[in-house]
């Protein structure tokens, strides 16, 4: 033990000497100085709690009480195989990075960007000398106080009047004059965007027609074109309003809700995130819910949001952006002594190069003589281009030996499957078999993939596919309380070695259980069975299964189907595991570095709630297939298996978020198991997970200027190198609430409020759940509206942050998901679980698309115009999801990412729908008997091909097409209508009701 | 005589469950600093929790039926959270959900151990004074002694 962790001493350190280690107490700076101290503090009895930096973190060498196995000398077969050095030298060394923007090193009491570069100002500066020709129009004189009528004549107008005033993205607004912050401190660029323009006071005139009560100039609002902007260099805000009627039903017919704010375009990120620190990683790694971080107490309690980070670490980057490989070979990984933060962008150097200052903690760090570089005139290193790890935002680092506490884990897939009649009878055997049988060639890491099998029924079923044998040999135990497992070593298997053995048992796998007519499901049992198998190596676990668990331990029963239950205390005990055997299981299942993926087909109740928590607490994924019919789901299973099997994936990780002095994560929040208070442990981990996580201020007053936060995820990648993936962003500290919800980020607050909500379902009602839904964005609201309510007489209309405006809406389609609407008859309990597994591990743009869909017509390209490939993008311009967006005589297509629905109107002309589907018009579509298949001519072509290009924009899932005729009820109510979720379906208001009520609320 | 023992047998519980108490809050702070993993934390922890819950049961009951009224509804709150703990099975720590529970398991604990050193000082004033009574006062009356309930209330 003691040989390979060297730096140990400094990693588990007691919490009183380490002030920045993550789950610590706050302490004074002053203890911090002495290094030495951490080593005295560290109990050497205990077990380490897995650091990354130590390498050690997916694996507790030593746990008293448990042998584990898996830790000790490798003692079978396939572990020796890779226990060769698996050190490649793949240091890919990327090329030399070119132009640094914003270098990092500067003079040693420079902060990382050099002056010159300061990017919050440059975004601003150009707009600055825009001298307002505001049309001083009557309508601001209602909004601004009449005693400073002299402030419209300095106000800086930023281009001509906006009708719409959606302006977020260019312009980053003013506040009211926050107390300019000392300068001094902030040395050079990292100056927080002094927002010097502002974004068009915008209002959205006549969405309710009728006139705000509030003063004399009602009138104005109502239909007026030219909305009141213009701002004033000091004192406007930048939130934009709605006039919304005081009372339900009080608005004027006449008026439309066209003018609500909608997510049309799909997610935005934030632009002034990465335009103020462009050494930052790109956002689709990391979002903050705000990039303004709140510099006290009482600031974050009057921020009424979450305040956290999602974090997607393997997100997947377009060509040309990969993450540079950086491989220390030599030095080992730099990082820092005391908070063990890796070497980033953000770190300074001084004196002459020989030092390094972290930006975490502080510290100076001694340069190691292999990593020393002089320093030219500016304070730069002169071998800067380089060091990817010094000018990128994201780097991935090879982990040496000492990060290690076993070899490297080679891919290992298992596969339980669930061979009773259900399971047969629905096809679900055949497609799976010939799925993983064309994977074959694209599992990652050949040739040291593993693979191995085990079918279930009543009884379970081994396969020995040893090598040298021709045909798998089946073995079978039936005795389910004690289970044993036979032959242990030739269960799982190389596969380049065994591949012939494991191509025959593919084939022979339908065709085995046939005529099987068993009914039972030993579900515990195998699930025990695998478990033994796979906790030498650890692995993914991928579970078929299509029968309510029977047999053994783990059982299961009915429920769900109790209508009283809803709307009681018990109710949310529908959604949480019967039975404490699937916790533990899942515990020791990544304890053991084995991931569990369930794929569940049965049209009846399996209890997903309970079969879920195997997924949820290690690191996987549910894959739910209501009715299972080959016949149709084929092609979903087919792409979404293939994905899981062949998408790159990183093994044995565990990820820690590491942020600055006084700023600490408090609760996270997805699929994985906390390890320690903030190590997240993966078994697996692929670009399709992402996890939330919320922070806290430690200290009532943050004396920084700026808080870094770095994730770092270690891992084994599928080619047998240890790698350390590192994530750093800086964020600016603001002392003023406008600032916070200027650079709000709507994607990553409705990602964070969507999981928490979800947690929030497993231990109340849905009712309270969606009430605290509504009541967090009412809040929020009423602490925005308190900040601008009474210096610009805003009257009785709404208004928000410009960068919150769909806030709202998200809020409403969460209540509305399948995961947290209506009650017991509105959706399946087990379809209401999956969505909530599934929703918990989502990255934030396909949350926003699974909460607001995107609804194209199409039926105007396919008949006119000539090509495919040309003005694609027309027809994606995204449509408001109301029933009134819906032409009876357009075709149209609703795409939340999971699956299509092509809605067909009535009055579509016969040919065009004789053209697309097989069927005359008159046919229903019920019961998914008709599919879209490509046929032959040309508009048939065009659809298939629409459909093809939104596939391939989202891989992650495969969009199974669901036809709808108008009118064919329930069929067009279950898939479209209850989705358009700005329509008032099942008992929950529209859009403009929700809205209407928000602001009543807010308003009180 | 028999009262010593008894007072003896109630320090003796008494000292276990608060024994248990420290220990399992030990457990939940090395967690917290990292000293420990969940696994082995949760599983000590667990491991004590019925032997302590049926001994804590045990103390009550015996305190009722010798008529210790005070020190009885003394225990009888935690005697009662424990029951519905254990009814709605939540008695065990969860080791998936550990960290979100830590710190209100730890608050639990603490208020038990308060409520535990509480009677840990009656009992040891009690079993003083009974000493002293029985040693004192058997001479002259040893027939008084017989389950005066109102004495034992008002004593305290």
């Amino acid at each position: 033990m003691g040989p390979e962790y060297p730096n140990r001493a400094n990693t588990y350190q007691g919490p009183g000497s380490t002030p920045f280690a993550p789950p610590r107490n706050n302490m004074p700076i002053s203890s911090n100085s002495v290094v030495g101290s951490d080593a005295s503090s560290f109990r050497p009895t205990s077990v380490p709690g897995p650091v990354i930096g130590t390498g050690a973190p997916g694996f507790r060498p030593m746990q008293p009480g448990r042998p584990a196995p898996a830790y000790g000398p490798p003692t079978s077969g396939p572990i020796q195989r890779f226990a060769t050095p698996q050190f490649p030298a793949a240091s890919q060394v990327p090329p030399p990075q070119a132009a640094n923007i914003g270098q990092p090193i500067v003079p040693p009491s420079m902060r990382p960007p050099p002056p010159s570069q300061g990017p919050p100002m440059s975004t601003s500066v150009n707009r600055q000398p825009q001298i307002p020709s505001v049309p001083i129009g009557s309508p601001p004189q209602s909004m601004y106080s009449a005693s400073r009528p002299n402030m419209y004549q300095a106000a800086p107008f930023t281009g001509p009047p906006f009708p719409g005033g959606f302006q977020a993205q260019q312009s980053s607004p003013v506040s009211p004059p926050p107390p300019p912050p000392p300068q001094v401190p902030y040395q050079g660029g990292y100056v927080p965007p002094q927002p010097t323009t502002s974004t068009p006071f915008s209002s959205h005139q006549g969405a309710y027609g009728r006139a705000p009560p509030a003063a004399s100039s009602s009138g104005m609002y109502v239909g007026s074109s030219a909305p009141p902007t213009g701002g004033m260099s000091d004192l406007v805000e930048d939130f934009s309003s709605l006039s919304l009627g005081s009372a339900p039903g009080s608005f004027d017919p006449g008026l439309d809700t066209k003018v609500l704010p909608r997510p049309l375009d799909g997610d935005v990120e934030p632009s002034l995130f990465a335009g103020m620190y462009p050494m930052n990683c790109d956002s689709r790694y990391l979002r903050l819910t705000t990039s303004a971080i709140p510099n006290s107490q009482s600031l974050v309690s009057r921020w009424q949001l979450p305040l956290g980070a999602v974090v997607c670490p393997l997100a997947e980057t377009p060509d040309g952006e990969e993450v540079p490989i950086v491989n220390f070979a030599t030095t080992g990984i730099v990082r820092c002594r005391r908070c063990r933060t890796y070497v980033n962008p953000y770190v300074t150097f001084t004196d002459g190069g020989r030092k390094w200052r972290c930006n975490i903690c502080a510290l100076l760090n001694d340069v190691q003589n292999d990593y020393f570089a002089s320093l030219d005139a500016t304070g730069r290193r002169v071998d800067l281009d380089q060091h990817p790890e010094l000018t990128k935002g994201s780097v991935e680092f090879v982990a040496p030996a000492e990060y290690m506490v076993r070899p490297p884990m080679p891919p290992l897939y298992f596969f339980l499957i669930d061979v009773s009649i259900s399971a047969v009878k629905s096809g679900m055997l055949e497609v799976m078999a010939e799925t993983i049988k064309s994977c074959l060639d694209r599992l990652p890491g050949s040739p040291r993939t593993q693979i191995g099998f085990i079918t279930f029924d009543s009884t379970i079923h081994f396969y020995n596919m040893k090598s040298s044998l021709t045909q798998p040999q089946m073995m079978v135990v039936s005795d389910l309380d004690d289970i044993f497992v036979p032959l242990p070593d030739d269960l799982l298997v190389n596969l380049s070695e065994s591949r012939a053995v494991v191509e025959a048992f593919l084939d022979s796998l339908p065709s085995m259980f046939q005529d099987n007519v068993n009914v039972e499901s030993a579900f515990g049992p195998a699930l025990k069975a695998a478990f033994m198998v796979m906790s030498q190596l650890g692995g993914k676990l991928l579970i078929f299964q299509s029968t309510l668990p029977s047999l053994g331990v783990g059982r299961l029963r009915l429920r769900g189907d109790d209508l009283r239950v809803y709307g009681t205390d018990k109710e949310h005990a529908l959604r949480i595991p019967e039975d404490p055997f699937y916790k533990q299981m899942a515990a020791d299942f990544t304890k053991y570095q084995v991931a569990v993926n369930i794929y569940a087909f049965s049209d009846k109740y399996t209890d997903i709630a309970s079969l879920g928590t195997l997924a949820k607490y290690t690191g996987g994924q549910v894959y739910y297939y209501p009715s299972f019919h080959s016949v149709i789901h084929k092609y979903k299973l087919r792409h979404e298996l293939a994905r899981d099997l062949t998408r790159e994936t990183a093994w044995e990780a565990v990820m820690r978020i590491r942020c600055g002095k006084g700023v600490r994560f408090t609760s996270y929040h997805g699929n994985f198991m906390l390890r320690s208070t903030d190590l997240l442990a993966l078994p697996a981990v692929d670009c399709d997970k992402a996890y939330a996580m919320q922070f806290a201020l430690e200290e009532t007053l943050l004396t920084t200027q700026i808080v870094y936060f770095q994730v770092a995820l270690l891992y084994t990648a599928s080619c047998g190198e240890r790698r350390i993936r590192v994530h750093t962003a800086a964020a600016s500290v603001v002392p003023d609430l406008g600032e916070m919800y200027r650079q709000a980020d709507t994607g990553a607050i409705v990602s964070l409020l969507a999981r928490l909500a979800i947690e929030k379902s497993l231990s109340y009602k849905l009712e309270e759940t969606r009430s605290a839904i509504q009541l967090r964005i009412v809040k929020a609201l009423k602490e925005y509206r308190k900040l601008y309510a009474v210096q610009h007489r805003v009257g009785s209309r709404m208004i928000y942050p410009e960068s919150l405006k769909y806030l709202a809406l998200y809020g409403l389609s969460l209540s509305k998901s399948t995961a947290l609407r209506g009650g017991y008859a509105d959706a399946q309990l087990d379809e209401r679980c999956a969505a909530g597994f599934t929703m918990m591990a989502l990255p934030v743009k396909k949350m926003l698309k699974l909460l607001y869909p995107s609804l194209l017509r199409v039926d105007e390209y396919l008949i006119k115009t000539p090509n495919v490939d040309d003005e694609f993008s027309k027809v994606c311009t995204r449509l408001p999801l109301v029933a009134d967006s819906l032409d009876s005589r357009g075709i149209y297509i609703f795409d939340d990412g999971f699956r299509f629905v092509v809605w067909f109107g009535r009055m579509i002309s016969p040919d065009l729908a004789r053209n697309l589907v097989e069927e005359d018009s008159s046919t229903e579509f019920s019961r998914n008997k008709v599919c879209l298949t490509e046929r032959d001519n040309e508009i048939s072509r065009k659809l298939m091909g629409i459909l093809r290009k939104l596939r391939e924009g989202d891989a992650s899932y495969y969009q199974l097409c669901h036809l709808v005729r108008q009118g064919e009820q329930p069929r067009e109510g279950f898939f479209l209508l209850l989705n358009l979720v700005e329509d008032q379906v099942g008992g929950m208001n529209g859009y403009a009701d929700w809205l209407l009520q928000i602001h009543r609320q807010v308003q009180q | 005589m028999w009262e010593v023992i008894l007072w003896f047998l109630y320090f003796i519980i008494n000292m276990a469950l608060i024994a248990s108490n420290l220990y399992q809050i030990v457990c939940l702070t090395d967690l917290e600093s990292d000293h420990m993993n969940p696994y082995e934390s949760s599983s000590s922890i667990n491991a004590v929790v019925i032997p302590e819950m049926v001994l804590h049961v045990l103390c009550s009951v015996f305190l009722l039926v010798t008529g210790y009224w005070f020190m009885f509804l003394l225990t009888l709150p935690i005697a009662v959270y424990n029951l519905m703990l254990y009814t709605n099975r939540k008695h065990l720590i969860d080791v998936t959900e550990i960290f979100r529970y830590v710190n209100a398991e730890k608050k639990y604990r603490f208020i038990k151990l308060l409520v535990y050193s509480f009677l840990f000082i009656l009992i040891v004033i009690r079993s003083l004074v009974a000493g002293k009574f029985t040693n004192v006062l058997e001479p002259f009356h040893p027939a008084n002694e017989d389950l005066n309930i109102l004495s034992h209330v008002l004593e305290f």
